[in-house]
């Protein structure tokens, strides 16, 4: 077998790996602690389907992959807290004045509004307000942590929505 | 005769086996595109031809999510923020950190680009929904930039600058911003 036909065999190997990467699924690395508790700092892998991307079908409380708005090159992974149309009061922890319990945004046609579960450590629509959905590259549904043992599947366990499951 | 279907088969795995080659160079070194309205008249489907012929234009898309890659006056192909299943068309008037002078329905008279964001317009000022409505667009939603028209042939040599739209409308073009 030639390089030639070694080289071949590789684009095509990895093309197709890209094209199940940003169509179908996805597994990969997280870090940040931006999601605590419901991902770890370190060490979490986390599936993602691709089936939402670009916002189809997600509704609000999923956890998901996005685009930076301010930063394309990075990816995010956040949990939707507003849809649409909706009225968020941002955040009025983080301010004294009392402005801020009267400071409300509406969600632009076609936007999320997303948010890290660990809201003292997250940097989201807070600041960068809500972002296109045509920034949304998949949802995540489970997770792995392979520090954990063989015994519960390198600790997987499932994503859930927190807004309708947990209710 | 079994030599022949084996032949078939083996054809066939081969054909498939190349169609992710094909689409990832679609989704991020170059691909046409049709366009659609009158947004960007005069540059893009200057006339209503009687048999609907629309300009097709080549895009480039290789490595479009960093700002340093776009600048004033390139010709951008991108999903609408308000629904990510359409593109819209239109013409870059400002990149990161520029600020430039808005138009209505645009509620403040100037607007500071964020970073990794552009401010898209169209040439045809008055009929198109562009960064007036919808405010700065992430580098993250640009699919391509058109560089030339490549259908129909007789438009071959129109030039994609021949219109600018309102012109310059940085506010201190020479300004740094860091």
């Amino acid at each position: 077998m030639s390089w030639l036909n070694i080289g071949s065999y590789v684009v095509r190997t990895v093309c197709l790996i890209h094209i199940t990467h940003t169509h179908f699924y996805e597994f990969t690395e997280t870090r940040g602690e931006s999601m605590l508790p419901t991902l770890n700092r370190v060490n979490d892998y986390v599936h993602v389907l691709k089936w939402y991307k670009d916002g189809r079908d997600l509704k609000m409380g999923d956890c998901i992959v996005a685009m930076k708005p301010t930063d394309p090159q990075s990816r995010v992974c956040k949990r939707i807290t507003g849809m649409e149309g909706d009225l968020i009061l941002v955040d009025p922890s983080q301010e004294d004045d009392e402005e801020a319990y009267e400071t409300f945004i509406r969600v632009p046609k076609g936007h999320v509004w997303v948010t890290g579960d660990n809201l003292s450590h997250s940097l989201d629509s807070r600041t960068y307000n809500s972002i296109p959905k045509g920034l949304i590259k998949g949802k995540i549904v489970a997770a792995n942590d392979f520090s954990k043992p063989l015994s519960t599947f390198w600790g997987f366990r499932e994503i859930t929505n927190s807004y309708f499951d947990e209710k | 005769m079994v030599n022949y279907g084996s032949y078939a088969l083996r054809s066939a795995v081969i054909t498939v086996s190349w169609i992710p080659v094909i689409l990832t160079f679609t989704e991020h070194v170059c691909y046409v595109a049709k366009i659609e309205g009158s947004s960007m008249r005069p540059t893009l489907n200057p006339t209503d031809s009687f048999n609907n012929e629309s300009d097709w234009v080549l895009l480039w898309k290789f490595n479009l999510k960093q700002a340093k890659n776009w600048k004033e006056n390139d010709v951008v192909l991108f999903k609408s923020p308000s629904n990510p299943k359409k593109v819209y068309c239109k013409r870059v008037k400002g990149v990161q950190f520029d600020q430039v002078k808005t138009r209505s329905p645009y509620p403040k008279d100037t607007c500071l680009i964020p970073r990794n964001h552009l401010w898209v317009e169209g040439d045809n000022v008055y009929h198109s929904v562009d960064s007036n409505n919808f405010g700065p667009i992430s580098t993250g939603l640009a699919l391509g930039k058109a560089v030339k028209i490549v259908w129909p042939p007789s438009r071959w040599s129109a030039d994609l600058n021949m219109s600018e739209g309102r012109g310059d409308i940085k506010v201190f073009p020479t300004m740094e911003h860091s």
